[in-house]
């Protein structure tokens, strides 16, 4: 399926506006400036060649919602954190389970798993027969050793 | 030049509720700055969604709030039956709307209990949680377990509303609101109480907006939210309720507002049961030897209120029988990284006391 | 007659020395089992009832009632394997629980506990300056929470030790003010105005009703002292893990746990004896014991409540709470009472 940039409606009847990755930014502080303040999720859906990175916002005065919808070939996207505080955690979250990397985050680390965890989960190719286990050093940090073998 | 000792709280520590770990760096008592570990619980449930039928995944949402298992739930179904189009009886919807104010009960009375340790009240504890107990009982009539109650199914509920369950909602109807008030004023008639919350742990409006916090720690910050109007699903149109807001932005307010919810759940219980229709309590396209053969297509965003705040499902579907992909918005995660903002220049005391009002349940958080 | 006389009257045979050295050994052991049964009483009594006061049932298994609960408890800590921290300071570490107990013990021995029917006055020390000696024994605890605290290289040990020692900065002073308050009221009816039997024999009018600002300061005190709630910040267990005695396993730990508990025994003592007429009352020179115990066990079971009500206060508000409040408030109360000593002649 092509990617095309315009508008439309989704399943459960909410607007999406499909972008360019070169026009996300500006996209999104427009609709910033139009009072969507409420950056409520940022989600990553791998599709194999490609990755889609879609913002759900919110604008509380206007009670509207929009949905924002981007892909990227190269898994990365700019940086919304400037924008939405919001975005900090939720960036940290799909960097580490999807493997976006956001352009421009001030602290793009591993939010659940060990820094050196490696491969990020929710790849669809990602191999869950690997083993890593997860151990603890003297600090109190969390380091995960992998297991070369053949899992379970 | 005074020198800051690294200080960890966490993951195994009295006052963060599960295995949440404060990174502190304390200036004598001050602390100066927070840093939230998580994923000491984390089990992945959105990969573990992926390779599940739409059907079982239900059992990863019951496990993400633990404490108010029935309002994930429904969250979730809110999402995968648009996404499979199944939607479900009124008589349903009803029912569904009764156990998920029921577990906003339930969650905010384990919030009242642990609050109330946070601050080193003992008794609290065992009053919220013989109130709790009678929603719990309510739970094992309707679905047979405690906690993760696995109650409602796509395209309906497990089972339907006994007169049995109706009596005992009934019985609950009758004695929650003088047990609550009962627990408020265990809390807000003694003066350490309010010492301790009044005026601490101030979030501005601007704050709690730019951190996408939502549910009762926004409703403190005095933004008038609640997915219940303003995204009705549900039943929720046909019910009177009120949001409880304030604009005080503090310790106290939240909590006010967590009780006040309460007051407000119990009023709607109270009209649901009242307007329960009769009629079928499953959608026949959904029964069970169909239920693994359902198959969804397109993307469903669904947001519902759970009693930690805004709960969101995102299911894209590609024509399967099980979810091309699912994520989850949990409120908790976004309350708990607005702590990085909140608990800095605050005493160790009151860091507690803010993180305990933040309402944490790592199910939801680390997922 | 005294205990001490009478177990001397026993032994006079075997000649002074030996006697008075037997006589005081025997004594003292017996003062350690009656004070061990009294805390394990107390541990009972306040289990019980805030098992009531929070809708549950309390020990009911061990024993007719619970009652030997106790006792398989006292046994488990002893069997506890006591766990040492590898960075510890060795000496200190071990000497600070034993410091917290034994200034607890020493102090219950000063105390005078009335009379019963035919053993006559009971006390172990009559001390002619009982009062100064009582809280200079008291003194003895904080150093042992500080040592604790400091020795066990926790970081919310250490904490819990600064903070257990700006408490307890803050509140000794009212509690000596206000002590002192008694001892002037005493002097007016006794020579012997340091001696804490010939203080309470005095009362013939309870000092809780000439002082009541006296009353007010000092039950506060004796909380505060007894470091429960709301004044547990040194081990508040919701944010320092369990403050200076963290590190602390087995009977170790177990004597800071009896430390606590007996404080609070020794404290309801003093309130009654000191604010609440103690051991007078009609033939109280049969059942004076009986007097004290029945208010003592009042003062107790007040104190449990307000335990089991309120949370914690903040440290910084207490300091200022002691400093701000219940300063002024005992010097008022030492102005009162010396007004009313010289001039009314109360």
């Amino acid at each position: 399926m092509e990617f095309q940039p315009g508008e439309e409606k989704g399943k459960d009847g909410r607007k999406i506006i499909k972008v360019k990755k070169e026009d996300l930014l500006s996209t999104l502080e427009s609709l910033k400036k139009k009072g969507f303040n409420h950056l409520s999720l940022i989600t990553g859906v791998d599709r194999k060649d490609y990755i889609e990175v879609v913002y759900h916002l919110h604008s509380f005065e206007s009670n509207e919602y929009v949905v924002v919808k981007t892909v990227t070939y190269n898994s990365k996207v700019p940086s919304v954190t400037h924008l939405w505080k919001s975005a900090d955690w939720d960036e940290r979250e799909e960097y580490d389970l999807m493997g976006i990397e956001f352009e421009g985050h001030p602290d793009l680390r591993r939010l659940f798993l060990p820094q050196n965890w490696v491969g990020h989960p929710l790849r669809k190719d990602y191999n869950m027969k690997n083993v890593q286990y997860i151990n603890m050093d003297e600090d109190g940090e969390d380091y995960a050793t992998f297991d070369p073998g053949d899992g379970w | 030049m005074s020198e800051w000792v690294e200080l960890n709280m966490g993951p195994q520590h009295p006052s963060t509720h599960g295995v949440l770990r404060l990174k502190i760096k304390v200036e004598g008592e001050i602390v100066r700055e927070v840093e939230p570990v998580i994923g000491y619980l984390h089990r992945n449930a959105e990969k573990l969604c992926e390779n599940t039928f739409f059907c079982d995944n239900l059992l990863y949402f019951d496990r993400m709030d633990y404490v108010g298992a029935p309002g994930m739930e429904v969250g979730y179904l809110e999402a995968a039956e648009k996404l499979l189009g199944v939607p479900p009886p009124e008589r349903a919807i009803w029912i569904r709307t009764i156990m998920a104010e029921l577990s906003r009960i339930a969650s905010h009375l384990v919030w009242l209990g642990a609050y109330g340790l946070d601050l080193g009240m003992l008794t609290p504890f065992f009053y919220a949680f013989d109130l709790r107990e009678k929603i719990m009982t309510i739970f094992v009539e309707a679905s047979g377990s405690r906690l993760l109650t696995n109650y409602c199914s796509i395209g309906g509920v497990y089972q339907d509303f006994n007169e049995k369950i109706v009596q005992e909602i009934e019985d609950f109807i009758n004695i929650a609101p003088s047990k609550i008030e009962e627990l408020n004023s265990l809390f807000v008639k003694n003066d350490i109480f309010i010492s301790r919350t009044k005026g601490i742990g101030y979030m501005s409006k601007e704050v709690a907006i730019d951190y996408g916090v939502t549910g009762p720690m926004l409703r403190a910050s005095g933004v008038e939210y609640d997915v219940r109007k303003a995204e009705p699903y549900l039943a929720y149109s046909k019910v009177n309720f009120e949001i409880p807001v304030s604009s005080k932005g503090d310790n106290l307010a939240r909590f006010l507002v967590r009780i006040e919810e309460m007051r407000q759940s119990v009023k709607i219980i109270s009209q649901a049961i009242k307007k329960l229709p009769d009629g079928p309590f499953f959608n026949p396209k959904a029964k069970k030897s169909m239920m693994i053969r359902m198959r969804g297509e397109g993307e469903v965003y669904a947001r519902t209120e759970a009693s930690k705040g805004e709960f969101g499902v995102y299911i894209v579907g590609d024509g399967g029988v099980k979810p091309y992909r699912v994520r989850v918005r949990s409120p908790s995660l976004k309350n708990l990284s607005v702590l990085r903002e909140i608990g800095k220049n605050v005493m160790i005391a009151d860091l507690v006391a803010i993180s305990g009002t933040t309402d944490l349940v790592f199910g939801e958080i680390d997922r | 007659m005294s205990l001490l006389s009478f177990t001397y009257g026993i032994f006079k045979v075997l000649g002074y020395d030996l006697a008075t050295f037997v006589t005081f050994l025997i004594d003292s052991i017996v003062f350690l089992l009656v004070a061990s049964v009294a805390v394990a009483g107390t541990i009972y009594f306040f289990r019980k009832y805030m098992a009531r006061v929070q809708l549950r049932i309390g020990p009911n298994r061990v024993g007719k009632f619970g009652t030997l609960q106790l006792i398989a408890d006292a046994f488990k800590l002893f069997g506890k394997e006591s766990i040492l921290p590898r960075l510890r300071d060795d000496l200190p570490y071990k000497v600070a629980p034993v410091l917290v107990f034994i200034g607890l013990l020493v102090a219950f021995s000063i105390l005078p506990y009335g009379s019963l029917y035919y053993i006559g006055d009971i006390f172990i020390s009559n001390s002619g300056v009982g009062i100064i000696l009582l809280f200079a024994v008291l003194a003895i605890m904080p150093i042992g929470e500080l040592l604790a605290g400091i020795s066990s290289h926790n970081k919310y040990s250490l904490i819990g030790a600064l903070r257990a020692v700006a408490k307890d900065i803050s509140f000794e002073v009212p509690m000596m003010l206000s002590v002192l308050a008694i001892v002037v009221m005493a002097s007016a009816r006794t020579t012997n105005s340091l001696n804490i039997s010939s203080v309470v024999t005095s009362e013939l009018l309870p000092y809780g009703i000439l002082e009541p600002l006296g009353l007010f300061v000092f039950f506060i005190s004796m909380i505060a002292r007894a470091s429960y709630t709301p004044f547990d910040m040194g081990e508040s267990e919701s944010e320092l893990v369990s403050g200076y005695s963290t590190e602390y396993t087995g009977m170790r730990f177990g004597l800071f746990y009896l430390g606590m508990f007996g404080t609070i025994l020794l404290g309801s003592f003093i309130v009654s004896l000191f604010y609440l007429g103690g051991y007078n009352g009609p033939y109280s020179s049969d059942i004076g014991l009986i007097y004290l115990l029945i208010k003592a066990v009042i003062v107790v079971v007040i104190s449990f409540t307000v335990w089991l009500a309120m949370p914690r206060i903040r440290i910084d508000k207490f300091v200022n709470f002691g400093w701000k409040y219940l300063l002024p408030i005992s010097v008022i109360n030492l102005v009162l009472a010396g007004f009313l000593t010289i001039y009314l002649g109360w």
